[in-house]
Parts: C-alpha cells; structure tokens; sequence
C-alpha cells in the first residue's frame, strides 16, 4: 500500500461509511471499477468500523495491565545463585524485594531485584548506585549489602541484611513508647544517617517505613535507593528524575519540591518531620487528597504549627501529659528547626541535631534555642565534619573505587560470562574488605589498606581488556601508595597510568595531565623537585589549554606547583603559585578541604621565607577553617597547631611552642590512640621543643617512644624512623653520649641511603650531623671527611645558594678553625657566611659562629681589618634578641 | 534545550531509546530517558495498586502523563517544552515501554533462559500472552500507517498511548477537530482489519 492508495481508501471509507449497510456493497463496486483489492480492503475496514472490537477500543490501561501486571511476582525468580526465594517482601517502581534463604546456610535475606532491567541504561545505573552506595556503608543501624549478582539474563540483584521489624512510628505506636524512648529511637536513627553524611552520602528518602525496628528496638536504616554521593549535587538529568520518585511528599524538604540542590540539610528537614511525627501523633501538613502541585505549594510555603500544639500523642502516650511547658518548647523547637523552610537555619548537620537532643535529654538548654541560635554565630560545619581519620579516608576511598570500578566494568561487558566471573571476583573482594568494619583506626589498619591496595593492584592487572579503567585504576592506586610511603610501588603504577593514558586519551588530554601532577607528587616526595616541577608545569599546561578556567583540575595543579616549589626552595615564586591556588579556590559557599591544604602550603612558604606574622596569621586562618571543616578535635586541627607552635618555636618563643605542640598531641593522641604514627610525630615535634627548653629527659623519653611506634608501624628502614632518629641523635650529643648520638646518626644516614638509593639531601643532613658528633670527639679529620661528604651530595642535589649547604659549609668551617686550619676554614667560613646572610630566616647560632670563626681566621691571617668588622657583628648579634630574623 | 519539534519525524521508534552505552547521550537523548523511566516507573506503581486492590488507584494514562508533566516540569531541560510536546513524548515512551514488555513475554513464552525458574499461573501468562500478541500487531501496523502516513501515525500514537484528547491532538498536529474525528475512525478501522489479519 502507497500513500496514493491510502487515500483513495479512506476516502471510499468516508464516503461509504455512513450509508445504510445494504446500500455500501454496491456503492463501492462502482467507486472502486474492478479493483477487487481496494474494494476488499475498504469492505474490511467497514467491517472493523461497524464491529468496534479491536484493541484500540480498550483503554491503553487494560492493555498495560496486562502485560505488565501480570507478571510479578507471578512471573517471579525462584532462585538467586545460592539463595532460594521465599516470598515477597514488597515491590515498588524499581524491583521486587524478595524474602530468600541461603540454601547451604538457611540463614534469611532480602535480595533485591530490578525489575524488567532491559528497559532502560537509566533505571540500571541507579540500581547499581544503590548497591554501589549501601556497599559503601558499613554501620549497625544501616541494612547491610551481602552479595550481589546478576542473573543470566543480565537481571541485576543484590542481597541485603533481612531486617525483620515494623516501621518506626508504627513501633512506637503498639510499644506506647514514651517521649523519652522515642527521642532515643529517633537519636539512633540520627545516628545511622550521620555515619551515611560522614560518607558523603544523602539519603534523600527518609521516612518512618524507610526505617524499621527490631523487637530487641535497634533500628535498622533501609532504601537507600535515591541516595545520592555528594560529590555530583550538580544538577542533573539523573538528579531530577531521582528526586520524582516520591510520590508521597510528606518528608520530603522544600528544595526537594523545587528542584532545588539539596544536601545535607534535606536530610536534617526529613528527620525533622520524622520527629515531629513521633511526638505530635501526625504529620506537619496533611496531603492527603491534594494534588501534587497543590501538596507542592503546602510544603514550601505553609508553616508547620508546633508539635505540642497537635496534642494527638498527649491523649495516647503514657508521660507525655507531664512533659512541662518549658520542655515541649525546647521540643519544638527541636522540630522546627530541624524542619525550617530555609535550610541555612537549620541544623547545620545531624550531629548538631543529636547534641541537641542529648541536651534535651539530659535537661540542658538548647544550642538551637532562638536567644542562642548557631547561625547567628556563623558557624559553618561542613558535610564531612565527622572525624574521618586519613586511614579510615584511604579506606573509603579504596572501597568506593572497587565498588566504582565494579559498576563500571558491569556497565562496560558486552558478553556475560568472562567479564562476569571478573566483577563477582571484584566484587568477592570488595566484600572481603568489609569484613571487620571500618571505624577502628591504628596501626594494624593501615597496615591492612596496603595489603589491600596491594591486591586491589593485582586486580587491576588483570583488566588489559579497559585500558580506560586500567589506568584509571592505577592513578588512584598509586596516589595511595605514595600516601602511605610506598614510593617504589607508586612509581610503577603511575608510570603505568601515564603511559595508558597517553595512548587511550592522548598526551594532551586532562586524564593525562592528572597523572603528570600525581608523578610530580611523587618526585616531589622523592627529592627530585626539577623534574617535579616539570611534570607538575606540563600537567598544569594540558589543564590550562583543555580545561575551562574554573576548572578545579587547574586550582589542584597550581596548588602541586606551588608545593612543589616551596619544597625546592624556590618560595617567592611558591607564594606567588599559592595565592593564584588560594584565589581559584576561593569559592563562594565557604571553606573547602583543598582550600585549607593551599593556604597551608602558603603558610608554610611563608613560614621558611621568615614572614612569621604572615605565616601565622594564615595558619590561623586555616586552623579556623579546619575546626569548622572537621570539628574541634581532628588531626587536622592538630596539624595546624604543630604549624603554629613551629612559628613560635623559631621565634623562640619555646614556652608558647610547648603549649601549641601539647594541644596538638592530646588531639592526635585520643583520635588515633597511643601506637599511631601520627601519635609519634606530634611526640616527635613536641620533644624538640622540650629539647630547647633544656628539658632533656622528658624529651628523651617522648622521642623514644616515638620511634618505637614508628619501626614497628613502618618497620625498621621508613623515612620517619630516620627524622625520629635524627631527634634523637640531637639529644645524645647535646647529653655527651656520643656513641649514642653517632649511632643514631649512623642509622639515620643509611636509612636515607637506602630508601633514596644515595641521592638525596636527606643524606647529606645525615652525614652533617654526625660529622658534629665527630667535632665533639675532636676528631676534626673524620669530622671534615664527613661533611665534605654531606656537601658533595647537596651539590648534586641542593642548589648552590641552599640554607642546608650554608649550614654545612659553616659547620665545616668551624671543624677546620677547631683544628687550627684557619686557611682552609676561611673559604668555607665566608662561603657559608653569604648563603645564611641571603637566608630570609638564618639560624642565628649558625650565623654567630660563622662570624666568630671569621673573626679568628682573619685574625689569625692578620687581616684585622676584615676580623673587627666580624667582631662588631659578632657583638652586635649577642646583643640581639634571639628571634629577631637575621635579615636585619 | 529544546524538546524536539513535532513533524520533523525526529521521533523514530528505532531503539533509540533503549540502546544502552551510548556514550555521548545528547540532552534531548537524556530527556526521553529520564520521562521513559518516570512513565515507567509511574505506570509500575499504579499497576501494582491496582493488583493490590486499592480503590483509588486507577491506571489511566492521562492522569498519569498530567502527573509526570507536573513533576518534570520543574526540572532544567524540560521546562522550556510545552505541555502538548511532552505529552506527544510521554505517549511515546508509554508505546514502547508496553510493546517492548510484550516483546520479552513473548520471547519468554517461547522459550525464555534456561537456568530461571518461572513460578506459573497459566491462565492469566495466557491472558498477558494475547493481549501482547495484539499489541505487538499494533506496533507494526503503526509502523506501517507511518510510513505512508506519519501526521495519522503520530495522531494514534497520542491518543491512544498518550491519552491526548481530540483537542489537544488537533492543536498538536495543527488540523481541526472534525479532520481529527475522520482521520481516527479511518486509521482505526485499518489497524483493526490490519491486526485481525495478523492473526
């Protein structure tokens, strides 16, 4: 049939259509002259007309009921790998949630399935976002992920905890729990949702038939199907659809309704409502019978009356009629502003909340009581403000990536089985890394994420066939090893990374140049700062070139640069580099983790360019954004402390030093506990100070302790074996126990030789300061070799001008003068002499002696013009107070 | 963005829609997905009230489209499309959401996979069978209708999967009312013959 014929059809039809049945036949045997076929066709659509029987009479909503209704579970799974199904627990617009047992164990489990999983690319990535999220969250309020799978016909499931239990108001309803019970359920639940805040995960669907309690009342949190990571809030496709599942809006915030970003604190509203309902009996609004847009207008714009005026609980609760007037104020205030329409006053977290219902609780006053209301204050607290500590972070992070990667590779399997067997293996993995949970932090965990980054490795070894994910992999692999001190490894893996990314995405793409900057790291952490700063340079060129301006690839480059040239020394220019990293991570919404590390940098540039004031004033900037950003009492914080006593240290101001470097101790020390390698480095810190008060025994003990902790976490060759070493050494020789003090040296230089196969300065610190030990002895010849020794190495590592070669080189001096060399000391003397007077921040005592020892070859060469003028500085400088800069 | 225009026969039925992996998915690409999704997921919900036997639930297309258009309407790219656009592109996610699960009931009654074990109520799996066999008629008799005759392809396609009524596929397809009323009977007579043949 053409179009031709088509009209020619409909037009007999029309024309033919409405004649009395009997007249038609012989109407169209003339219209249509002898073509039997139009005739016959027009004759059947009169016949379909007059019969009104085809499936387009139906309404398009019996059809779909049929063939989509009948199915499920009718139509239902009975068997899931190692699980047998028992019944339904529930369906929704995802999947069915079945009731199954494991067949070799019987233990009971839910598994969840997605529904007809061919539909569409978008209802399988959420799924797997769901399985993806709850892998990632491991609490005992939160049902757990066991397995997950699909089936043969590519039906994806996963296998949770079966939490048997009733919805929370329904529990608290047959309980008759009273006001107190339920603020304890509610609390709990508080809790469970904080842990999933601390994992930078919004839940987005609370409510009471999300949240179920056990007989034994501990509450398990469900659903986290809407769930979402909050590191892609910007506004997308997936976003708004995700946020149009609720088709019952009762707990669902304003900005939810609007479309608007949510956060955190669309969490912090949805409990809210959750409370208010526990103590009120009912919902804020009634929704029932309105439309949604009518429902829409309700929740973001009508206020909520008070809980205690709703009354309905008082009548049914046992205890609630004697909640006095004052506590059912704080009561709704609790609510209320858990619940207020703009969300920068609510809660600014579901800790805040918590601490308010423990005040409520314990019969204090409220944080959120109006007179003293938080916002007013300012106080910005950030999403993950729950203390993470960095193991606990690596972790995640390794969990997350395994999981990422897992979905990653289902999505990219084109034929089932091979690739299948590869993710149930990540996935086995994945699962095994749960095992044993994840809060406890110490030594033996961090020694865990390496054997676990060491088989996430192999893993990823095997994944030739996505080069992508490969390199990927192997980017983020070696970024963690190079975290946890594993140079050599993280080398090979970023090479590796490079390389595949250089071939997959090109040399010039944004992938690649993320790999040069983590190279550059690392050569920054191994001493190579020039070929640091190349890389580091060329990452940030690919970023400028390719990415937009506000990218944050560009900010993070220029903080690595501006890192990677304080740490060569170069600090102007660091500066310069830093203030552009601060600017471009400036944002509007308040402080930022990245931020806070670039304004440490800076700091710290300032800080070794002798600009105290400036230095500490940042480093108080940043210590306000990191108890904001983290809370009071995180390592974090501690860090800044260390850097603001090292400010007063160098000023020597000693007394003030101890007092930051004790604080910053106590934190480490009740976060990580005592055999922690962070717990070492602030004893570390803290008995250099100690040292230079003259408290020499305290100090002693605090670096010994230090060290203990360090060889057995790290082992007996680590680079912080070798700085606590060098402390050590320190004391000894400033005791007189100078075998000691030599063989901690000793120790300290081979370690560095070691790890930095001979070129490193490191070394040369090392022979420098037991070249000292041998001026002690007065063996000025081993002395002298040793520091010859320690200069050649800064030759080949340091720049000419270097503090470090200053020092040396007026130690030297100084060894040569002791042994009555004075024609040999001079030139060194001098040469040292210029480089500590270039310093911005020269050690003074170094300074002092170069000065005397001048003053004495001068003299002794009768050059006694050249020796009064060392003389007078020599003079000049005792009289000095100890802190002022020697720039002066 | 834009949601596509009628009558540029950008619309295809091909797969478009459910192809997985495409990597560079386009807004508009994304727009269909997510409305295909919500029409879905929408649709699951009432059926499975429905079954429940819930009173107030109803599965009726128009209410359910109304109601996805009220909730998408907020969101960033399909805010600026007219109401009558979203419903022509509701009504085509709603066909080929129901043709392809009458697709799969059909595979799966011919054979389906080996290792899933399916718990059987015949009477009904048969009922399902038929009414899919006679929408999968339908589809390609469209088909057909469309290539001849796009305007009174897409003018079935709304009123039948969409729910548009005989106003609102006028305004749409920019005909008056009365060439809506004869283009439907005619169109309808055709497919009906078309689908008795078919089977």
């Amino acid at each position: 049939m053409d179009s031709t014929q088509w009209e020619r059809m409909q037009a007999l039809f029309h024309q033919t259509a409405d004649l009395p049945h009997g007249e038609q036949q012989a109407f169209l045997k003339s219209a249509c002259g002898g073509d039997a076929q139009l005739m016959a066709d027009v004759m059947a659509m009169l016949d379909a007309d007059a019969r009104e029987a085809s499936v387009l009479d139906s309404s398009v909503a019996q059809v779909a009921n049929q063939v989509l209704c009948e199915d499920s579970p009718p139509l239902a799974y009975r068997e899931f790998g190692p699980y047998r199904v028992i019944r339904v627990l529930g369906e929704g617009g995802m999947g069915v949630v079945y009731l199954a047992e494991r067949k070799d164990l019987g233990s009971l489990v839910a598994i969840k399935v997605l529904r007809d999983a061919w539909l569409s690319p978008a209802r399988r990535e959420r799924f797997a976002s769901e399985q993806r999220t709850l892998a990632q969250l491991n609490h005992p309020s939160i049902a757990r992920l066991y397995d997950a799978d699909a089936l043969a016909d590519g039906t994806p499931w996963f296998v949770m905890e079966y939490v048997e239990g009733s919805p929370l108001t329904e529990y608290c309803t047959r309980h008759q729990c009273s006001i107190e019970e339920r603020l304890q359920l509610f609390r709990a639940v508080c809790e469970a949702v904080q842990y999933a805040h601390g994992n930078a995960l919004i839940h987005r669907d609370l409510k009471p038939s999300n949240i179920l309690v056990k007989e034994d009342g501990a509450i398990r949190l469900l659903d986290f199907g809407i769930a979402k990571q909050l590191e892609s809030l910007d506004a997308s496709a997936n976003q708004t659809l995700t946020g149009l599942r609720l088709m019952t809006p009762a707990y669902a915030a304003p900005e939810q309704i609007r479309g608007d970003r949510v956060g955190i604190h669309t969490d912090v509203y949805s409990l809210g409502v959750i409370l208010f309902e526990l103590l009120a009996g009912q919902l804020p609004f009634d929704l029932s019978n309105l439309t949604p847009a009518e429902a829409a207008t309700i929740i973001t714009e009508h206020e909520p009356g008070k809980p205690s005026s709703m009354g309905k609980l008082k009548s049914t609760v046992p205890g609630a009629a004697s909640v006095g007037k004052i506590a059912w104020g704080d009561l709704d205030v609790l609510c209320l502003t858990a619940m207020h329409k703009d969300h920068q006053r609510r809660y600014r977290s579901v800790e805040a909340l918590i601490r308010d219902v423990d005040h409520y609780l314990k019969g204090e006053p409220l944080e959120a009581r109006p007179d003293s209301l938080p916002y007013k204050l300012g106080k910005f607290v950030r999403r993950n403000e729950r203390a993470v500590s960095l193991t606990a972070a690596v972790f995640v992070l390794v969990v997350g990536m395994v999981v990422f990667f897992t979905v990653r590779l289902a999505k990219a399997r084109n034929t089932a089985l091979a690739e299948a067997a590869r993710t149930q293996r990540i996935q086995k993995f994945m699962m095994n890394l749960f095992e044993g949970g994840d809060e406890a932090v110490g030594p033996s965990d961090s020694l865990r994420v390496v054997t676990l980054v060491d088989r996430g490795v192999l893993e990823a070894k095997t994944l030739n066939s996505d080069p992508k994910l490969q390199s990927e992999l192997y980017q983020n692999l070696g970024s963690i090893y190079q975290n946890l001190g594993k140079l050599v490894q993280a080398e090979s893996l970023l090479r590796s990374a490079l390389e595949e990314r250089k071939s997959v995405f090109g040399s010039d793409s944004p992938e690649t140049a993320e790999t040069l900057v983590a190279l550059g790291l690392l050569r920054d952490a191994q001493g190579q700062f020039e070929e640091a700063e190349r890389l580091v340079r060329e990452g940030l060129d690919i970023n400028k070139r390719k990415l937009s301006p506000n990218h944050p690839g560009i900010a993070r480059a220029t903080s690595a640069l501006g890192k990677v040239l304080e740490d060569r020394g170069a600090y102007d220019p660091a500066i310069h580099v830093l203030e552009e990293a601060v600017r471009l991570q400036t944002p509007s919404g308040g402080p930022t983790t990245e931020l806070a590390e670039s304004l440490t940098e800076l700091a710290n540039s300032h800080f070794y360019s002798g600009h105290y004031a400036v230095s500490e004033s940042l480093n108080k900037q940043v210590l306000a954004m990191d108890r904001q950003l983290y809370g009071e009492r995180h390592p974090h914080v501690a860090d800044d402390l260390i850097n603001l006593g090292a400010i007063q240290y160098d000023l020597g101001h000693y007394v003030e030093a101890e007092r930051f470097d004790r604080q910053a101790l106590d934190i480490t020390q009740s976060f990580y506990g005592k055999n922690h390698p962070a717990t070492a480095s602030a004893l570390t810190i803290l008995g250099r100070t100690l040292v230079s008060q003259g408290k020499i025994d305290e100090a002693a003990g605090m670096l010994r302790e230090a060290l203990g902790i360090e060889e057995q976490v790290y082992g007996k060759v680590h680079p912080r074996v070798a700085g606590t070493l060098n402390e050590l050494g320190k004391i000894a020789q400033q005791q007189g126990k100078l075998d000691d003090a030599e063989a901690d040296f000793s120790r300290m230089a081979e370690i560095y030789r070691s790890i930095y196969a001979g070129k490193h300065y490191y070394i040369g610190i090392a022979l420098s300061n037991l070249a000292g030990v041998w001026v002690d002895r007065k063996n000025y010849g081993e002395a002298e070799r040793l520091f010859r020794e320690a200069l050649q190495l800064y030759s080949e590592t340091l720049p000419a001008g270097h503090l470090n070669v200053g020092i040396a080189r007026v130690r030297l001096g100084h060894a040569l003068v002791l042994d009555h060399r004075y024609p040999d000391a001079e030139p060194e003397s001098l040469a040292g002499y210029e480089i500590l007077t270039k310093q911005p921040s020269a050690p003074e005592r170094w300074l002092q002696t170069a000065r005397a020892d001048l003053a004495q070859e001068y003299e002794a060469s009768h050059q006694l013009e050249k020796a009064k003028k060392f003389r007078a500085e020599l003079a000049q400088g005792e009289k000095r107070p100890p802190l002022v800069s020697a720039k002066n | 963005m834009q949601l596509p225009d009628s009558g540029k026969g950008n619309l295809s039925v091909q797969g478009d829609l459910l192809s997985p992996g495409a990597a560079a998915m386009s807004e508009e690409r994304r727009a269909l997905n997510d409305l295909f999704s919500l029409t879905y997921e929408e649709l699951r919900r009432l059926a499975s009230s429905v079954k429940r036997g819930d009173p107030s639930a109803t599965l009726n297309p128009t209410a359910l489209v109304n109601e996805a258009w009220l909730k998408l309407a907020n969101s960033p790219h399909v805010g600026s499309a007219s109401c009558l656009h979203f419903k022509r592109i509701a009504a085509r996610a709603m066909r080929q959401l129901l043709v392809e699960a009458a697709r799969r009931r059909n595979s799966h009654k011919r054979g389906g996979s080996e290792d899933v074990k399916f718990i059987t109520f015949d009477e009904s799996l048969a009922q399902a069978a038929s009414c899919g066999k006679e929408l999968l008629a339908l589809d390609s008799a469209l088909e057909e209708l469309g290539r001849i005759q796009p305007r009174q392809a897409m003018m079935v396609e709304s009123r039948f999967f969409g729910g548009l009524d005989i106003t609102e596929t006028a305004t749409l397809l920019g005909v008056s009312e009365a060439t809506i009323l004869r283009d439907w009977r005619a169109a309808k007579a055709w497919l009906a013959h078309s689908l008795r043949e078919a089977h």
